[in-house]
C-alpha cells in the first residue's frame, strides 16, 4: 500500500503529541514522571529504601546531606489506530478507504518505528480487542490489518467511536482516518477527549464531498442509510451545502484542538508525501 | 375601463388550472447514492414535471406564469379606456366642404370651424394614432393617407379652402372605408352639417362611425331658378328666390344682362316660400346673371345664378346605343351636354332632345335639332347604305367638325359603303364612300359617321373627343359658342392638345391635356371663369343649383349605408391598450425564463 518511496520518506520520523502519557512499559518516549531513564530531571531529599545508586555522592561530601538525583521516565506511547470502515468510504476514485488505509500505515509505521504502542481498530468490524504491535517487526501484521476488507458490523462512524471511548483504552494519541460524515461525529469526538485522548483527525474526503458537480432534480440516496433528499441541484443550493460542509468541519476541528489534538482535511487522491510535508510536518504531527 | 372582448377573461380559469395540475404532477428525480445527505439542503424546485401527483408548493415560476396567463387574457380581453376625442388609433377625417360648408352661421363659416375640429383631434391625437384626411367635395380626394406627421397634417389642413358646390359624401366615406378596411378599431370621424343625400352605396366594415355635427342655424335665401323662355310677350327672363330659414325676411334681387344691370327689385318672401320675379329679356343679351343681398342670408353661395341665351351653350342629348363607354364618355364630359341613354328610340322622343345620337343602331326619323349616326344608315340618313366592307382613306375636306381631327391615320375595320343622299356633303372619302357627311336642312343638322367607332382604333385616338365636340357644336345649331354655364364642382372637359389655363374666383389652374381633352374639375366657386384653351378664351359661369345645399339646416340623424348615425356633441375615443399588457406579459415570461435558468 505504501510505496517504497513513501516509507523512506516516513523512515526518521517519530510521532509528537502535545500531551504526555503513561506507558505501561519502559520504552524510547519520556514522560513527566520520574524514571530510570540517563536523562537527569531534578534532586530530591533521601527516604528510606531510596536506591542508593542515585544517591548524589558528590552532594553528600559537600553539604553532608543525602540528596537522590532523580532521572526522567522513558515509556511506550499508545497510539490508536481508528480507521472508519463505514459504506460512506466507499466513494470517491480513489475511494477515500484506500486513501484511509495508506495514511494510517503512514502513522503506524512511524510510531512503530518509534517504539510506540500500536493499536490498531476498524471502526464498524466485528473484531476482537486488537493486540498492541511494537516495534518495526509488527510492520507485516499492521499491513495484513489494514488490508483487511471487512464490514461486517453496520454502524455509524460516531457510534463506533462513542464504543472506543468507552472501552476504557489506555489514554495515548487516536488517529482517526475517516471521512467524518456524521452529523454526531464532533460529540463523539469531544467524548473522546473527554476520555484523555489526544485525536489526530485525518479527514479524508473525495471530489464528491469537496467539490461535489451535481446537476438536475436528484433524489440523494444516503450512503449510510440515512434519510433521502429531493434536491434541485442548482447553484444555490450547491452554496448551501458547502456552508454545509465547512461548517461541519469547523465543529471537527474545534473538538479536536480542545483535547490538543490535530485535524487535517485532505483528498483522497493526495499522496502521503504531500499530505506530511503540507499539513503533518507544518503542523507539528511529526518531527 | 372597459372590454371590448370581455369573455375572453374567462380563459384565465382553464389556463390557470392547466398550469396548476402541472405543478401539482410530481417530479421523478434522477436517483443518486452519495456519501451522506445531511450536509445537503432539502432544496427543490418543481420546475419540470412528469408523474403523478405530489402536493402543490409555492413557487415564484408558478406565481410569474400565473401572471404572464393572467396579463395575457386581460390582453386577449381588449381592454379600452375611454376619454373626449374625436379620434381613435386609427381615424379617418372626412371634412365636408360641400357648398353649405361655406354657410357662416358659426364663425366664421362651418368649414373653417370643421377644419378647426380636424386640426384639434390632430393635434390632440396620441403619438401612436395614426390618422388621414378626405376633403369630401364635389371630388372627393385623400388629403393625406393614414399616418402620424402631426406637423404636416395640419399644414395640409390648412390649405384647404372649401368649395361652393354640392359633395360627393358616398364616394368620401367609401374611400374612407378603403383606407381602414380591415384595421380592428378604426373610425371615419364625419365633419359635416349634414346636409348631404342619403348614401346607401356604403359598407363601413370594421370601422366606427362618428358623425360630429357642424352648423347651427337654418337662415338662407337662395336664388333657385333663372331661365329663359319664350312666352307670347316674346323672350322673357324669369327668377326665382326661396327662403329656407324658418321667418320670413326680404332683400334684393338684382338682374344683370352681359354684366349691365337691367333690373333690381326688394322682395319679402316667407318661411319655406319662393319668390318669383319676370321681366322682358333684353335682345341680343347672351348672359343673364342675377343677385341676391339678404340681411342675415347665413350662406353666399347661392346668392348668385347665371342663364346663357346662346342655345348652344345647354344640349339635351339622347344617346341610343347598345353600349359604347368612350361616346359616352366624351358626352357626358362635355360641359354643354345633359345626357339621357337608351337602348332603342323612345316613343316620346320627338321634341323633347337638342341632339340625338345613334351609335350603331339604325337611324330612325326623329324630332331633333340635330341628328348623329354612327355606323348604321337610316331612313332619315344624309346618305344611302349598300353593304359594308374594310375601307381605305382617300380624302378629307377642311371643315370646322375636322378641325383637328385627321381621318387619314384611323383604322377603321369595317364601314359601310354608302352614297350621298340629296343636300349632303361629304367631308372625307375613303374607297367604300362618304366616310363623314353631314347636311344641313331647316330646324335640322344631320352628322354621319360610316362606321361603327368601337370597330376602329378611333376612340383611343386623342381627335375622338375633339370630333364629338366639333360635331356637337355642329349639331347645336349655331355657329359655335364661347361661353359656358356649369354646376359649381362639376367635371367637364374641353377638347385640346395643348395646355389650357383657367382662372375665376380663388382659383388659377393650369389644366394638362390627356387623349385630346382637358378635363375641369376646378370650378368650384360661383362666379365668372376665364378659360384659355388653344389662346382662345371662353367664359365659364359656374353657379350653385341645388337646393339640398341651399338647405342650410344642420341635420343629426344621418343614413349611411342603411344605419342611422347620430350626431354626437362629445364624441369619446377609445384607447386600447392590449399592446403595454402583452409587453408586460412577455417581460414576465423573461423573468420567470431567467429564473428557471438561474435556478437550474
Amino acid at each position: 500500500m505504501l510505496s517504497a518511496r513513501e516509507m523512506r520518506s516516513l523512515n526518521g520520523l517519530r510521532l509528537t503529541p502535545r500531551k504526555s502519557f503513561g506507558g505501561k512499559v519502559r520504552g524510547e518516549r519520556m514522560t513527566r514522571k520520574k524514571g530510570v531513564s540517563i536523562e537527569f530531571a531534578d534532586y530530591r531529599e533521601y527516604t528510606d529504601g531510596d536506591d542508593l545508586r542515585h544517591l548524589d555522592w558528590n552532594v553528600l561530601a559537600r553539604l553532608e546531606t543525602p540528596v537522590m538525583r532523580t532521572y526522567r521516565d522513558e515509556e511506550d506511547l499508545a497510539v490508536h489506530i481508528l480507521l472508519d470502515r463505514s459504506p460512506s468510504m466507499a466513494f470517491g476514485e480513489p475511494s477515500k478507504m484506500d486513501a484511509a488505509r495508506r495514511f494510517a500505515l503512514a502513522i503506524g509505521m512511524i510510531a512503530l518505528a518509534g517504539g510506540d504502542a500500536v493499536y490498531a481498530r476498524a471502526l464498524g468490524a466485528r473484531e476482537p480487542t486488537p493486540p498492541v504491535w511494537r516495534g518495526r517487526a509488527s510492520w507485516p501484521r499492521l499491513q495484513r490489518w489494514a488490508e483487511r476488507d471487512v464490514m461486517d458490523r453496520p454502524q455509524t462512524l460516531s457510534d463506533g467511536v462513542r464504543e472506543f471511548a468507552g472501552s476504557g483504552a489506555r489514554p495515548g494519541v487516536v488517529a482517526l482516518m475517516t471521512d467524518g460524515l456524521d452529523p454526531d461525529f464532533p460529540s463523539a469526538l469531544r467524548l473522546l477527549v473527554g476520555r484523555g485522548h489526544e485525536v489526530w483527525l485525518v479527514q479524508t474526503l473525495s471530489d464528491l464531498d469537496l467539490d461535489p458537480d451535481l446537476e438536475g432534480d436528484l433524489r440523494l440516496i444516503d450512503g449510510e442509510g440515512g434519510s433521502p433528499v429531493e434536491l434541485t441541484a442548482n447553484g444555490a443550493a450547491l452554496a448551501e451545502y458547502r456552508k454545509n460542509l465547512e461548517t461541519h468541519q469547523t465543529a471537527l476541528q474545534e473538538a479536536c484542538r480542545r483535547g490538543g489534538g490535530h485535524s487535517v482535511v485532505v483528498n483522497a487522491k493526495e499522496s502521503v508525501d504531500d499530505v506530511v510535508k503540507r499539513a503533518w510536518r507544518r503542523e507539528g504531527w511529526v518531527a | 375601463m372597459t372590454f371590448q372582448n370581455p369573455t375572453a377573461l374567462l380563459w384565465f380559469l382553464p389556463l390557470a388550472t392547466i398550469l396548476f395540475v402541472l405543478y401539482l404532477l410530481k417530479m421523478k428525480r434522477r436517483e443518486l447514492r452519495v456519501p451522506a445527505t445531511f450536509l445537503w439542503p432539502q432544496k427543490t424546485e418543481e420546475i419540470r414535471a412528469n408523474s403523478l401527483f405530489q402536493r402543490l408548493r409555492f413557487s415564484w415560476l408558478l406565481v410569474l406564469q400565473l401572471l404572464a396567463v393572467a396579463l395575457a387574457t386581460v390582453a386577449l380581453a381588449r381592454p379600452q379606456t375611454s376619454r373626449l376625442g374625436l379620434t381613435g388609433e386609427v381615424t379617418v377625417l372626412v371634412l365636408d366642404a360641400s357648398a353649405s360648408m361655406s354657410a357662416n352661421d358659426v364663425s366664421p363659416s362651418r368649414f373653417e370651424s370643421a377644419k378647426k375640429l380636424a386640426r384639434e383631434a390632430i393635434q390632440g391625437s396620441s403619438g401612436g394614432d395614426r390618422i388621414a384626411l378626405i376633403e369630401a367635395g364635389p371630388s372627393p380626394r385623400v388629403v393625406f393617407p393614414l399616418g402620424r406627421d402631426s406637423a404636416r397634417q395640419a399644414s395640409a389642413l390648412n390649405d384647404l379652402k372649401g368649395t361652393d358646390a354640392p359633395s360627393d359624401m358616398g364616394e368620401a366615406l367609401r374611400l374612407a372605408a378603403a383606407l381602414v378596411e380591415g384595421i380592428d378599431g378604426a373610425r371615419i370621424v364625419l365633419l359635416s352639417d349634414g346636409r348631404f343625400p342619403v348614401v346607401d352605396d356604403f359598407v363601413r366594415g370594421k370601422a366606427a362611425v362618428v358623425y360630429r355635427r357642424v352648423g347651427e342655424l337654418s337662415d338662407n335665401v337662395g336664388i333657385t331658378a333663372l331661365g329663359l323662355g319664350d312666352g307670347p310677350q316674346g323672350r322673357q327672363l324669369f327668377a326665382g328666390v326661396k327662403n329656407y330659414g324658418p321667418a320670413a325676411t326680404g332683400g334684393t334681387l338684382s338682374l344683370y344682362a352681359d354684366g349691365k344691370a337691367i333690373d333690381s327689385v326688394d322682395f319679402k318672401v316667407g318661411p319655406s316660400k319662393v319668390y318669383g320675379h319676370t321681366i322682358d329679356a333684353p335682345a341680343g343679351a347672351k348672359v343673364l346673371e342675377a343677385r341676391i343681398k339678404v340681411n342675415g342670408d347665413k350662406l353666399k353661395a347661392d346668392d348668385y345664378s347665371v342663364a346663357l341665351a346662346d342655345p348652344g351653350a345647354a344640349l339635351k342629348v339622347l344617346l341610343v346605343t347598345k353600349g359604347d363607354p368612350f361616346l359616352e364618355r366624351a358626352l357626358a364630359l362635355d360641359p354643354r351636354v345633359t345626357l339621357d341613354r337608351a337602348a332603342e328610340l323612345p316613343a316620346d322622343a320627338d321634341g323633347k332632345y337638342d341632339v340625338v345620337v345613334f351609335d350603331g343602331i339604325a337611324e330612325s326619323p326623329v324630332q331633333a335639332r340635330g341628328v348623329m349616326t354612327l355606323g348604321a344608315a337610316g331612313p332619315g340618313s344624309p346618305v344611302t347604305a349598300r353593304g359594308s366592307s374594310k375601307p381605305r382613306f382617300e380624302s378629307q375636306a377642311k371643315d370646322r367638325i375636322l378641325d383637328g381631327v385627321p381621318f387619314d391615320g384611323v383604322f377603321v375595320d369595317k364601314a359601310e359603303e354608302a352614297t350621298l343622299a340629296a343636300g349632303a356633303k361629304a367631308l372625307v372619302e375613303a374607297s367604300t364612300g362618304p366616310l363623314l357627311a353631314v347636311r344641313e336642312q331647316p330646324g335640322k343638322r344631320q352628322v354621319y359617321l360610316a362606321f361603327d367607332p368601337l370597330q376602329s382604333d378611333f376612340p383611343l385616338q386623342p381627335a375622338f373627343p375633339i370630333f364629338v365636340a366639333n360635331a356637337l357644336t355642329y349639331l347645336g345649331g349655331e355657329a359655335g359658342t364661347s361661353t359656358l354655364s356649369v354646376a359649381t364642382g362639376s367635371t367637364f372637359s374641353v377638347p385640346t392638345t395643348k395646355e389650357a389655363t383657367l382662372k375665376g374666383p380663388e382659383t388659377e389652374a393650369t389644366l394638362k391635356p390627356r387623349n385630346g381633352t382637358a378635363v375641369v374639375r376646378e370650378a368650384v366657386r360661383s362666379g365668372a371663369y376665364t378659360l384659355n384653351v388653344d389662346g382662345k378664351e371662353r367664359a365659364v359661369f359656374a353657379s350653385l343649383r341645388d337646393a339640398g345645399e341651399s338647405n342650410i339646416a344642420p341635420v343629426d340623424d344621418l343614413q349611411l349605408g342603411g344605419g342611422a348615425v347620430k350626431a354626437q356633441a362629445a364624441p369619446r375615443r377609445f384607447a386600447d391598450f392590449w399592446r403595454p399588457l402583452v409587453a408586460l406579459a412577455l417581460l414576465v415570461l423573461v423573468g420567470e425564463w431567467w429564473l428557471f435558468v438561474k435556478r437550474s
